[in-house]
């Protein structure tokens, strides 16, 4: 994983992007959505923002065994 | 195939003299029973120390280690071998303390050279600032009995003289907190010498054995499914420090922990230079933490690659990060070449610090989520883990190590960075 295709401004390197969190994927309920997860070989979906790029947020589903980017998509306004 | 004799130097002077014929395979390959008293799931550090314990310390009969590869193929093959004891949590430098203790003895006990070599461990500050926590860190261990040394420029200078701290430097170096009782252990010979004292205790080690699921009826675990077949066990431990996540997976539980990567990387040999561990842990200078291999080459190591993976290949831009600071701590080191670079999985839990705890069934035990303190812990965890499996009881070490702390908000959250796994 070398690369990330920002749905803004194209592919730039992997340094300018930021991962800031793996989404809830153990229930919505306060506890399981900050605390737990359940791994998956095949499917991660995340958080990211282009942080030394246009600043974009963005949702990455990707396949943590091969690194490979299976979708992206620009988000709205979400933040820490 | 006979047992790998004792070793000692009239064992050395003996084959000395009976020619090729004396040495044994340190282990030799056993055949998976049926049934078992305790099923270890992971031939690693934590799976085997806990397999010996429970053999030695316990006196369980029937213990088998299941392992997917190779013995010691995991972590315990693939971090920087660096043993300490300087945490600021009661909870975590007791428990780290106890297991620095069994690292002093641990040739002894496995009459197997680890090659523990105290050389210190030198915990950098990075500007002034950065003291007065580390003043608190050492203070705190030193209220544990636990040594700890803080040293202005001019001490650290005297202890580490091969660390220009003089250089012009945007970070300059303001002192460090130096635990001299830490230091390295080689990280392979500490796998092969807990695999050949629990073989040698009866356990057995099955190695090309992967666990695929567990069988259970209400609230107990019956065995375990493997690729070699069915496995009947009274009691299952999963010690697999890096896949936990998918062990959660396996058995329906949701697990505090996310999987990242951790790379590592060493240059080619080069004559003494570095006696110490240098570590680095600001986070806008890079983190490193560098020491020089019994072999001579420069090891290195940094933060997390940042995002969940389980490639075991490390991004480059990380990489580059850790040599930076690297060379900036030691710009001698300049022009050498790294000879090689690998990555392991972590287990990253949402405080930083380890579980040791039944999970899901009574029966089934979790030795997990080490983020990065896997390789260190390894004879206390073992010990400690190997006591919770024989009595049902987990010993006071590593009752704050239990899975509902999370829940209960009791964390032990050594780094105060909230329920981010990345950023422990």
């Amino acid at each position: 994983m070398t690369h990330i295709v920002c749905p803004f401004c194209g592919p730039r390197e992997i340094g300018e992007f930021e991962f800031h969190k793996t989404l809830p994927n153990a229930g919505l309920a306060p506890f399981a959505a900050a605390y737990l997860r359940v791994d998956s070989l095949t499917l991660s979906r995340e958080h990211w923002q282009h942080a030394r790029g246009c600043r974009g947020w963005l949702e990455v589903h990707r396949n943590p065994s091969t690194g490979a980017v299976l979708s992206i998509r620009l988000l709205g306004t979400v933040g820490p | 195939m006979a047992a790998s004799p004792r070793y000692s130097a009239w064992a050395l002077l003996r084959a000395r003299f009976a020619g090729s014929g004396y040495w044994h395979p340190l282990w030799s390959g056993r055949r998976l029973q049926e049934a078992y008293d305790v099923v270890i799931v992971g031939a690693g550090g934590h799976g085997l120390a806990t397999a010996f314990h429970l053999a030695r310390d316990h006196g369980v009969r029937r213990v088998a280690v299941l392992e997917k590869r190779l013995v010691g193929y995991g972590n315990v093959g693939r971090n920087t071998t660096i043993v300490r004891s300087n945490y600021l949590y009661p909870e975590n430098h007791y428990f780290y303390e106890d297991s620095l203790r069994r690292w002093e003895t641990l040739s002894r006990d496995l009459n197997y050279n680890v090659m523990y070599s105290p050389r210190g461990v030198v915990d950098l500050a990075i500007s002034e600032d950065e003291f007065p926590a580390l003043a608190r860190r050492g203070n705190a261990m030193r209220l544990a009995g636990i040594d700890a040394e803080l040293m202005d420029l001019a001490a650290l200078e005297r202890h580490c003289p091969e660390l220009d701290t003089r250089l012009p430097r945007r970070f300059p170096i303001a002192g460090a907190l130096v635990q001299k009782r830490g230091g390295t252990v080689r990280h392979d010979a500490v796998a092969w010498g807990y695999a050949r004292a629990a073989a040698a205790l009866g356990v057995d080690i099955i190695e090309d054995c992967e666990v695929t699921g567990v069988r259970a009826s209400t609230g107990v675990a019956h065995g375990v499914e493997t690729t070699r077949g069915y496995v009947k066990a009274d009691r299952i431990v999963f010690a697999t420090a890096g896949h936990t996540g998918m062990v959660g997976t396996m058995l329906g539980v949701p697990l505090p922990i996310e999987t990242h990567l951790l790379q590592a990387m060493v240059t080619e040999p080069i004559k003494p230079l570095l006696h110490t561990v240098l570590i680095s842990m600001f986070p806008a200078h890079g983190e490193v933490y560098v020491l020089q291999s019994d072999r001579g080459g420069i090891v290195m190591g940094g933060h997390l690659d940042g995002y969940p993976s389980f490639t075991r290949e490390g991004r480059w831009d990380r990489m580059e990060d850790v040599v930076a600071a690297a060379v900036d701590l030691l710009p001698q080191i300049a022009g050498l070449r790294i000879l090689r670079q690998w990555a392991g999985t972590n287990d990253q839990t949402m405080d930083g610090c380890p579980i040791i705890d039944r999970v899901r069934y009574d029966n089934v035990f979790l030795n997990a989520g080490w983020c990065y303190g896997g390789f260190k812990a390894i004879p206390a965890s073992g010990a400690a883990c190997a006591a919770l499996v024989a009595t049902g009881t987990a010993p006071d070490l590593i009752a704050p190590f239990k899975l509902s702390r999370f829940e209960s908000g009791h964390l032990l959250d050594e780094r105060g960075a909230g329920p981010f796994p990345v950023r422990q």
